[in-house]
């Protein structure tokens, strides 16, 4: 089980060096850079002042050597300065990494608040109308685009009929618990709406699992009610895929709801990365998603042992 | 093994059962036929559907124009239509693509074995495991001449579609490689491939022609299951201004555009997300309905959102 | 059980709304649609950042909304007639002038050190020093020496006498007292300037406003500067808050969550605005003015298509621009006839009109050896398609709009149009730049009177050889505008000048180095309640008049 572990973390270390460079060779990739962008923008510059920025700001290298340094410097813990906030990369992330923690922890809560008792319903009795019903509406979800679902949201909601902000994190001047939480119903709405399908349909695999297995055949053949059998015995057994998904989960909170944040203009990592990839900021794009990919690998690695420990016919070899 | 003619009936007729399923392989060939006949409907009504009409721009609901006309006077309907052929183009061709690389990447994982397989399934992990959307992201942006490509076809009318196609194949090969590598892993111990192999066939005569043929169903499943996640994905980066570019329109494309006019023409936005709605469900209960036909003993949907 | 959901539905509305926000009017919040990157005024300008620095901080001259150059940090404007400015010898026989400016007495940094000439000398040290990082050193480039009188005026020495003379353009002040510790080292200057590592320092600023809050991508709050010299700002505090996207920008607006959509970088089109006027005009007001913002097709004149003149004229007559501006933009956004505004003072209609007129433009096309082939598109003799790329800003919605509206309206003349549109990035980074493309869709930004040497000067087209700099990127090579350029640049006679720019448009208008398309309009959205506020039109945001906008309550003091 350690040994196992240890090669996890060892594969995942690989996969963030490799990544690190993979990220920073395609963001080179990208079209032009911000001296190109400010030669567009003002009639002014010579040539001679686009050499000049373009060795002030590192440009002039070439990608291998630049990666070389950036790595050096990383590997020491200064990942740079971010061109758009102008300021450390890292101290730039600290903010929006709370944001989409919060927004995706929240509605992480309520996904499985309204997932797992519709799982359980669904698995209590298959087939069945209750069943089917649930079974269209996890489809549904699983099939809506965010971005439409969010953009109706905002046209009933806060365009309509105005009750709720369309965007943002507080109103200004407010910034008051009930402003934060009137900010985050949209957005948490979202994000619940699109991915409680998902959920629902693990629980209830989960669950039928599990209850095509002696033990509850026994507890069955026992005269143990249905009831009991199924929050007894069976849900105690589909615990592993929940844990599972919360753990799976988890990395998420790191990298932020892209498409959400967007539309929201709310200020997480998913925007961060979205507007430094987009607007050349090279420094704070790669430590984002570097963050965002260690956490990942880090969920994915707890998911697994979390799954072990539960489990126990989970062996690894 | 049973007899190849009543297996495919039997398919058949658990296929027929599932009603969401049957209903959704309706509602897909009805949008498919209507879309690739968009030029046909097009005459029909006596509408150019590329002929701009700034006098008649936002209109609602008309004879003329059932479903009314775009922010540029053009028939919407015809607009949505032609939409869905790049919408559904590029779900089925990413699909394919996906499943293509997929099917040998797992192919090559499970017959090879040892170190081949070894590093290839480290691959895979490591791909599932990434932030998928960001590294779309940059992916899209990247400048296609900086690697090298003719500018010639960088900057063809058609290189946004190609681009997404490529992006999903790239991201997209996971599921179906692990599917098909497990597959071969169990094909490979089988009478009639050890009796292949010693009569000597080469191992890719062994794995085109002895293996491939029966890891047919599970590659189905797993694509039909796919082209909706695909429209979905080419959807979100369409709506980013990362994916369809004009001339071409997909409906994701046409969502981002409506973006901005939403309190003017709502319309403009509820149409392509529905479709896209419709579209992706239809692909997932299908996908459910043939994995349900094609092998029995799954109670359960693999799927991961 | 459904009514006591209604009810339900209800009063939560009404909880939510009583939650909301209560309109106080001491403070105004304004959306915007783009976050300024840093605030150092040198390094990095962004129209979002002279917005918000407009309220917080004053240039020393300014176009106002007239499009007069006034003194904003200076007491009088300098000329030749008042004998503040006066020709001198250079040495090397030209001739340069010598600029006398004198700081407004009561100017005062927030920390209540007064403005001085230490300020002026010390950002010229930074303007001129190569490895700042400004992103402009044209400005400072021009100037030969600065000499502080006392400390408060001081006389700048220009290398020539150009119409601008009486302008000290790019010469945004920097406090001495703060700056000159993180100047230390000029090559580090760009990260440890305190706009942008002590952002809310009130020695920043000495405007009517100083900032007092910042959240990086989110919100920029300001609050009264008390140090502020002039008329007291009617708004205890302005907030400048981010909303990237339109939808949500309008659905704050309704919501009382954002007051007003800035014009200058609200990003909401006019087209946008004026729907928005027709739903909410109760509440809300539009104000557009078409801007120093010259919408226009860039040609590539060395393509062998476009190098006749018969069929830039073909496609310009080709297009209904009228009918755009009229369906697209309400009419708000004015067909140009040339570079020049009609607002502007040099401006003449005494020019070549081109009128949306296909058949005069089937004739031209003929003329120039294009016939129509059988599938409609023409070709010319050798058999060659008439067939163009089209490449704008991807992204930018009404472009796309306006293309493809180009591209069927010039299908019925038999020309065939490839859409290229590419990334901002891409397009001006590489394509317009390097000259790769045929026709591009894009605008020009500019001042008053400002004289197109950068655009149409022959040495100022980019090449391999230059580094790709010069922005002539049509490749329009014609003697008598470099003449024009050349004349009207040292012509300090405004009547004279006046002639040299209507010569200079009748030859734009008969040359077609572009196909000038409009004048874009932006957009403000303001309550009723607000007044005061003037857009520009040009460069100076409308920020920098920020005390004369009010409450209309309020009695103006």
């Amino acid at each position: 089980m350690s040994s196992h572990i240890l090669r996890r973390l060892a594969e995942s270390l690989v996969v963030v060096a490799a990544m690190s460079f993979v990220i920073y060779a395609l963001i080179g990739l990208m079209p032009g850079d911000p001296i190109d962008l400010m030669l567009s923008a003002d009639p002014h510059l010579t040539s001679a002042d686009v050499a000049r920025l373009k060795a002030l700001m590192g440009i002039d290298q070439p990608l291998l050597r630049r990666y070389g340094a950036w790595a050096a410097a990383a590997l020491s813990g200064d990942f740079g300065y971010s061109r758009l906030y102008v300021e450390p990369a890292v101290a730039a992330l600290l903010d929006p990494l709370g944001r989409s923690a919060l927004l995706m922890g929240v509605s992480f809560v309520t996904t499985l608040a309204l997932a797992l008792p519709l799982g359980i319903l669904a698995a209590r009795q298959p087939r069945s109308l209750a069943d089917h019903a649930i079974n269209l509406a996890s489809f549904a979800s699983i099939s809506l685009p965010s971005f439409w679902i969010g953009l109706m949201l905002i046209l009933v909601f806060a365009a309509g009929l105005g009750w709720l902000p369309a965007g943002g994190i507080a109103d200004v001047g407010g910034g008051g618990f009930i402003d934060r939480l009137r900010h985050l119903i949209l957005p948490v709405t979202t994000l619940t709406i699109v991915s409680f399908g998902a959920f629902a349909r693990y629980m209830r695999s989960g669950l039928l699992e599990v209850m095509g297995q002696d033990f509850i055949r026994t507890a069955r053949a026992k005269g143990a009610s249905e009831r009991r059998i199924l929050l007894g015995h069976a849900l105690r057994n589909a615990m592993g895929t929940v844990v599972t998904i919360v753990a799976l989960s988890f990395g998420g909170l790191f990298s932020g709801a892209l498409v959400t944040e967007t539309l929201f203009a709310y200020p997480g990592m998913g925007k961060l990365i979205y507007d430094a990839i987009l607007g050349n900021d090279f420094n704070l794009a790669l430590a984002a998603l570097l963050i965002a990919t260690v956490m990942t690998l880090v969920s994915n690695l707890a998911a697994d042992i979390a799954y072990a420990a539960i489990d126990p016919r989970i062996v690894y070899r | 093994m049973m007899p190849r003619q009543s297996r495919a009936a039997l398919y058949t007729r658990r296929f027929a059962q599932n009603r969401p399923a049957v209903l959704s392989a309706l509602l897909l060939l009805a949008l498919a036929y209507a879309s690739l006949a968009s030029p046909l409907i097009a005459a029909l009504m006596a509408q150019d559907p590329s002929v701009v009409d700034l006098y008649h721009r936002i209109a609602g609901p008309s004879l003329a124009h059932p479903l009314g006309t775009d922010e540029l006077g053009r028939d919407l309907l015809l607009r949505l239509l032609a939409g869905g052929r790049i919408s559904l183009a590029v779900g089925i061709m990413g699909a394919l693509a996906a499943a293509v690389v997929g099917t040998a990447i797992g192919l090559i994982a499970g017959y090879r074995g040892g170190l081949v397989d070894a590093v290839l399934m480290r691959a895979t992990d490591a791909v599932i495991s990434l932030p998928l959307l960001p590294l779309l992201i940059v992916l899209a942006a990247v400048d296609l001449r900086k690697l090298g490509l003719p500018p010639e076809l960088a900057r063809s009318e058609m290189a946004s579609l190609y681009r997404i196609v490529v992006l999903v194949a790239l991201v997209g090969w996971t599921t179906v490689a692990r599917i098909v590598r497990g597959a071969t892993l169990s094909l490979e111990t089988r009478d009639f491939v050890r009796a292949a192999v010693g009569l000597g066939a080469t191992p890719v005569r062994v794995m085109l022609v002895h293996i491939l043929p029966n890891l047919a169903a599970p590659i189905i499943v797993a694509t039909a299951l796919s082209v909706g996640n695909v429209i979905l994905l080419e959807s979100v980066l369409s709506f980013l201004g990362l994916g369809i570019a004009p001339p071409l329109a997909s409906w994701g494309a046409m969502l981002s555009g409506a973006q901005e006019t939403i309190t003017i023409a709502p319309a403009l936005a509820i149409y392509p997300g529905a479709l896209i709605f419709l579209v992706v469900v239809a692909c997932n209960l299908l996908g459910d309905g043939l994995q349900d036909a094609l092998d029995p003993r799954t109670l359960t949907a693999r799927k991961r959102a | 059980m459904r009514r006591r959901a209604r009810i339900l539905i209800a009063a939560l509305g009404v909880l939510l709304a009583l939650a909301g926000p209560a309109g106080a009017r001491n403070q105004l919040v304004i959306g915007v649609s783009q976050f300024p990157p840093s605030l150092n005024p040198l390094i990095d300008s962004t129209l979002a950042k002279s917005y918000v620095l407009g309220m917080a901080r004053r240039p020393i001259t300014a176009y106002d909304a007239d499009w007069h150059l006034v003194c904003m940090l200076c007491v009088t404007l300098p000329s030749f007639e008042n004998g503040l400015a006066e020709r001198v010898q250079l040495g090397d026989g030209r001739e340069g002038v010598r600029v006398t400016y004198t700081l407004q007495p009561g100017a005062t940094w927030g920390d209540g050190v007064p403005v001085s000439t230490d300020d002026v000398l010390f950002t010229y040290e930074v303007g001129k020093n190569p490895s700042t990082g400004v992103s402009s050193a044209e400005g400072f480039r021009r100037i030969l020496g600065i000499e502080a009188k006392d400390s408060k005026t001081f006389v700048v020495t220009q290398d020539r006498i150009d119409y601008q003379y009486q302008a000290l353009a790019d010469f945004e002040l920097l406090p001495a007292h703060l700056e000159r510790a993180a100047f230390a080292d000029p090559r580090t200057y760009r990260f440890r300037t305190r706009y942008d590592t002590d952002p809310t320092n009130p020695g920043l600023y000495f405007g009517p406003y100083r900032i007092t809050e910042l959240v990086p991508g989110s919100r920029v709050v300001l609050e009264r500067n008390p140090t502020w010299w002039g008329k007291k700002p009617a708004f205890e505090r302005v907030v400048v808050s981010t909303v990237e996207n339109t939808a949500a920008l309008e659905a704050n607006l309704l919501a009382g969550s954002i007051d007003m959509i800035a014009g200058e970088i609200g990003m909401i089109s006019v087209d946008q605005a004026l729907a928005f006027q027709r739903r909410h005009g109760d509440r809300f007001e539009v104000l557009t003015r078409p801007g120093l913002f010259y919408e226009h097709l860039a040609v590539n004149l060395d393509n062998p298509i476009l190098t006749d003149l018969r069929v830039r004229q073909a496609l310009l007559l080709g297009l209904d621009r009228e009918a755009i501006n009229k369906q697209m933009f309400g009419g708000k956004q004015p067909v140009a006839d040339t570079i020049v505004h009609p607002l502007d003072w040099v401006h003449t209609d005494d020019v070549r009109h081109y009128p949306y007129e296909p058949e005069e433009a089937r004739k031209l096309l003929s003329a120039a050896g294009w016939n129509p082939g059988s599938d409609g598109i023409r070709r010319n003799a050798k058999g060659e398609r008439l067939s163009l790329d089209l490449a704008t800003t991807s992204g930018n919605r009404t472009r796309e709009l306006l293309e493809q509206i180009m591209q069927s309206q010039w299908r019925a003349l038999g020309v065939e149009v490839h859409l290229r549109n590419q990334p901002a990035r891409v397009l001006f980074g590489e394509t317009v730049r390097k000259r790769a493309y045929d026709l591009a869709l894009f605008g020009w930004v500019s001042a008053p009177e400002n004289v197109p040497r950068s655009t149409l000067y022959s040495k100022e087209i980019p090449t391999a050889e230059n580094g790709y700099t010069g922005q002539n990127s049509d490749g329009y090579r014609n003697p008598e505008m470099d003449h024009l350029i050349d004349t009207i640049e040292i012509t300090l006679d405004r009547s004279k000048r006046a002639d040299l720019w209507h010569r200079l448009q009748q030859v734009y208008a008969e040359t077609l180095p572009d196909l000038p398309l409009f004048f874009r309009a932006d957009s403000y959205v303001l309550p009723k309640w607000l007044k005061g506020v003037r857009p520009t039109g040009n460069l100076y945001t409308s920020t920098l008049w920020i005390e004369d906008w009010h409450d209309a309550g309020d009695q103006p003091r």
